[in-house]
């Protein structure tokens, strides 16, 4: 498939932050935020269920998120994840703070080249 | 962190259920992934493997996942102590020998610990939230404390005080109770009506003082112990509300103390208790105007610190002195100290000292023994070099290893400190049923507490650290093939050269031990020879107090003069004497005396004519007291040697005069200097002043007879003949009574001597373990040199003298190490030189002697070796 082959992984330690971005939007299950995260950064970033759970564990612990599960419209059982206000707090201060650097980056990148 | 914790916990009590969820998630985003493939027009087997491919190993996942939580760690933990558990199991006598070993290295520890605990760190039992509880004591401007303060300060010092949360004192009086049955007398205490309130302490049963009975005239009450209440009254509730004769008055009894609580002084055992208002019936010669004899003490108010308080106390002191128009010399008890309340009079530094280097001592005994399982460790994980090479070859991390190894050693230590813990309960058990000497009334309670648990298991996690750590890296090495190798071509020797260094060392620190017991049983056998100055042999000694008779003056004196006179006339009786003291018993009074103007501090004791021939104490020059000196006499004083001379350079002494309590004393005779308070002390000046010039109601009698057998009876019927309702008396041989003056010394040669027989037993089995492993290893040699013709005497000696190369060097750092330690013990060997050569020379042989017969076993076995056996097991 033409996605895989241009398809990264996630750089390391946004992924917390494309999780709680993903959910920012509504509530999802796994799947789902997976999803939108390889469909909203083009196929440039696929994320490996493993680390996405491990992830998910690791912000429920945290209060950033909640779980619930939930049975979907396909009659499946699903866990579904929200933010809740310290996650979306969380997720204001970190894209404040990625905006900030990135720009520094690409204004370094620039002078440089 | 709280969630964090929630989490966790859920997973480990329910597993399954965590892993299940997860596996739920895990294939419902196959599903999902599936069907989004299928989505796009992918057939659905074909969506379904996409999809699983993607998703990749639930199995990696779910150890992705559980590695992320803390649970981790615990359920690995508890893995590790699993396997420890079973392979421990599994090598059931090593594991009871390391546990036994530890338990004996920890129990010396913790037995120590208990009694220091017990008797300097434990609460005051009874007493609630004992850390504001402070003493309060007068203090001089040089810092030096005194003991006890006057009514009229206490009532200044509690009323206009605002650093303490309330301030109570207490007085000595001793209670001759009578209920229905017998009297007896008792320890009690005149305390303040706070007292029990300023403690926290609720009483068992009734009530205890209210604010209006301490107040005078205050009202008959009195409250007694619980032991007193079971023992004496029957333990009968009915008993509160009777009313019982105290030092003859009539009193209430209104409440019973709870048990644990025995007044304020660990070991000083009170059993009653009375208001400060009794004083008047129950100490009659004290008063509440004047008179220094109250203990003092407070709960600090929440936010005040001791400084502050005692800064407070001491303003209120100077003011309260001033305004009684009390003179402010430069050595009056001008200020007051605040310190922790104890439980010791006196407050805890000499205790401290003392027990610090028994702990010290103990602790020795634990590395020893930390030693011995070191080696033991050591070969074991030697024994399991191949499975722990596998263990690293099949991919377990160094670390996971250590931490399995050091898990296994903390499960053994953990093990041995409860082992020690009962160790513990035993010794002091035993310790505790060591006679206390004299007619003291003090209860030691060593036994161990939680917090003595604690320290035991902590200390022993301590030690095992240390010494596991060694054993547990080398187990852990990685290096398969340098493993290997070093297990084949006898490369095993660095570990087994640590060994043998590692014994050397036990031996030199159980030297060292036996070294102390040694100088202390020395000193006990010093202390025991020292001329005191005067003659112990057939004096029996008893002390009375006739105030807790109800006697008055009048009453008491006749009662003494009739007892002399009755006991003079027995058959056998050499001399009656009275003192105010009895000597050696760490008792003094201290006084100020003028000679030429010039005030210095002198010792004095109250006694009548027959003391000194009693005591056989020699009259130097002048005369005695005698008979005539008494009350409207002019005030005379039989002076010591010491304070003869330093009245002499303006002439003899006798007939000069010195000023003592504003009167002016005059020297009528010199007698030998003679140890007073203790054994050790160095003679301070000292003078005899005659009872009857004193108003001394409590003295202690002194009978020196040929036949001492008979004696103790017939002092007791005298008593009884001459006032049948007195209480019983207490007679005691005075060697016997003053043997406490030598109990420190006796208590640490006997727990020093333990602990070095610990340790050397420790060190032996060590000695032995080394020797006969290297015999083992050396069989094939042995055997070789048997084979050709070697003589079988000179393997023994061989064998022997490897030990006696191990031992050696120990006996020899040991001694330089006990010579560079025991100036430690100097102030409790009276003057036994801590570098005794005899102790040295007989500890040493000691060791070297031990070192023979441990090494001589194996060295038999090794030489009855049969060459041809050998040989063919090759």
């Amino acid at each position: 498939m033409s996605e895989t082959a241009a398809s990264t992984d996630v750089i390391q330690g946004t992924l917390d932050m494309l999780i709680l971005k993903a959910l920012s939007l509504e509530p999802m299950h796994g799947f789902g935020i997976a999803r939108r995260i390889e469909q909203t950064s083009k196929g440039v970033f696929k994320v490996n269920p493993g680390s996405l759970l491990v992830a998910f564990q690791r912000l429920e612990r945290d209060g950033l998120v909640d779980a619930s599960w939930q049975q979907t419209e396909s009659g499946r059982r699903a866990k579904v994840y929200s933010l809740t206000r310290a996650g979306r707090r969380r997720l204001d201060e970190e894209t404040a703070q990625w905006t900030r650097r990135a720009t520094a980056v690409a204004r370094l990148l620039k002078a440089e080249g | 962190v709280l969630r964090h914790l929630i989490h966790g916990l859920r997973v480990l009590l329910r597993p399954g259920a965590a892993d299940r969820d997860l596996d739920d998630e895990l294939r419902h985003f196959v599903e999902e992934a599936a069907a989004a493939h299928a989505a796009r027009g992918v057939a659905p087997a074909e969506a379904r493997r996409r999809a699983i491919a993607e998703v990749g190993s639930p199995v990696r996942a779910r150890e992705a996942v559980r590695d992320g939580g803390w649970e981790r760690w615990v359920s690995s933990g508890l893995a590790d102590l699993r396997l420890a558990v079973r392979l421990l199991t599994r090598t059931p006598i090593f594991t009871a020998i390391v546990i036994a070993v530890v338990a004996l290295g920890s129990g010396a520890v913790t037995t120590v610990f208990s009694a220091m605990n017990a008797i300097l760190l434990r609460p005051i039992p009874g007493v609630e939230a004992q850390g504001s509880l402070v003493a309060v004591s007068p203090s001089r401007r040089d810092g030096s404390i005194g003991e006890q303060i006057s009514y009229p300060r206490y009532a200044h010092l509690r009323d206009q005080g605002r650093s303490l949360d309330g301030v109570a004192a207490w007085g000595r009086v001793a209670m001759t109770i009578a209920g229905d049955g017998a009297a007896s007398t008792v320890l009690g205490n005149l305390v303040s009506a706070n007292y029990f309130d300023v403690l926290g302490v609720q009483p068992a049963a009734g009530r205890f003082f209210a604010a209006s009975e301490a107040q005078p005239p205050g009202a008959p009450v009195v409250v007694v112990s619980e032991a007193y209440w079971r023992d004496a009254l029957g333990g009968d509730p009915r008993a509160i509300g009777r009313t019982m004769s105290v030092n003859g008055h009539p009193f209430t009894l209104i409440g019973v103390a709870p048990l644990a609580f025995r007044g304020v002084y660990t070991g000083l055992v009170v059993d009653a208790w009375a208001p400060l208002s009794a004083q008047p019936q129950l100490r009659p010669r004290s008063s509440l105007a004047g008179g220094t004899w109250l203990w003092s003490f407070g709960r600090l108010r929440a936010g005040v610190d001791r400084e502050a308080a005692a800064g407070e106390l001491s303003a209120l002191t100077q003011a309260h002195r001033q305004a009684l128009g009390e003179p402010s010399e430069p050595d009056a008890f001008d200020r007051m100290q605040v310190a922790p309340l104890t439980g010791l009079p006196g407050g805890t530094r000499g205790a401290l000292a003392f027990m610090s280097v028994l702990l010290g001592a103990a602790a020795l005994v634990l590395i020893i023994a930390g030693i011995n399982v070191a080696a033991m460790l050591s070969a074991r994980y030697a024994a399991r070099a191949r499975d722990l090479a596998v263990r690293t070859a099949m991919g377990a991390g160094r670390l996971r290893l250590i931490r399995h190894l050091l898990t296994e050693v903390a499960l053994l230590f953990v093990l041995g400190a409860l082992g020690g813990f009962a160790v513990a309960s035993a010794a002091t058990a035993g310790l505790e049923r060591l006679p206390l000497p004299g007619s003291i009334s003090v209860t030691l309670e060593l036994s161990p507490d939680l917090r003595v648990l604690g320290v035991a298991v902590a200390v022993s996690l301590v030690a095992g650290l240390i010494f596991g750590l060694g054993p547990a890296l080398q187990g852990a090495r990685r290096d398969i093939t340098d493993r290997l190798k070093a297990e084949s071509a006898g490369g095993g020797t660095r570990r087994s050269r640590l060994g043998r260094v590692l014994i050397t060392g036990q031996v030199a620190l159980s030297l060292v031990l036996l070294v102390a017991a040694g100088l202390f049983a020395r000193a006990v056998d010093r202390g025991a020879r020292v001329d005191p100055g005067f003659d112990m042999d057939g004096v029996a000694t008893a002390v009375f107090e006739p105030e807790s008779w109800g006697y008055d003056d009048t009453r008491t004196t006749a009662f003494y003069q009739a007892l002399r006179d009755r006991l003079a006339a027995e058959p056998g009786v050499r001399a009656v004497g009275y003192a105010n003291r009895v000597p050696l018993m760490f008792g003094s009074s201290v006084d100020a005396i003028e000679i030429n103007d010039a005030r210095r501090d002198a010792h004095y004791v109250a006694v009548d004519a027959g003391y000194f021939d009693a005591l056989r104490l020699p009259i130097r020059r002048g005369r005695a007291v005698v008979d005539g000196d008494r009350q409207g006499a002019p005030r005379v004083a039989v002076v010591n040697e010491t304070l003869a001379r330093l009245l002499e350079p303006a002439g003899d002494a006798v007939g000069r005069t010195f000023r003592f309590r504003d009167a002016a004393v005059t020297v009528v005779g010199i007698a030998r200097d003679a140890r007073y308070a203790s054994l050790d002390e160095t003679t301070p000046p000292l003078f005899y002043v005659p009872l009857a010039q004193e108003r001394q109601p409590r003295r202690a009698l002194f009978v020196k007879t040929a036949a001492p057998a008979g004696v103790a009876t017939a002092i007791a019927a005298a008593v009884r003949a001459i006032d049948p309702r007195l209480p019983p008396t207490r007679v005691a041989a005075l060697r016997d009574e003053t043997r406490l003056a030598l109990f420190p010394q006796r208590a640490a040669a006997i727990v020093t001597g333990g602990l070095g027989a610990t340790g050397l037993l420790l060190a032996m089995l060590g000695l032995y373990g080394t020797v006969s492993a290297d015999a083992t290893a050396r069989r094939r040699e042995i055997g070789v040199r048997l084979a050709l013709g070697a003589d079988r005497g000179a393997i023994l000696r061989g064998v022997v003298s490897r030990g006696l190369w191990i031992a050696g060097p120990g006996v020899a750092v040991g001694l330089l190490l006990a010579a560079a330690a025991m100036p430690l013990l100097e102030p409790w060997l009276f003057g036994v030189d801590p570098r005794d050569g005899l102790t040295y020379a007989a500890i040493g042989a000691l060791l070297v002697m031990q070192t023979l017969v441990a090494s001589y076993v194996p060295a038999r076995r090794a030489a009855a070796l049969d060459p041809v056996r050998v040989l063919r097991a090759e």
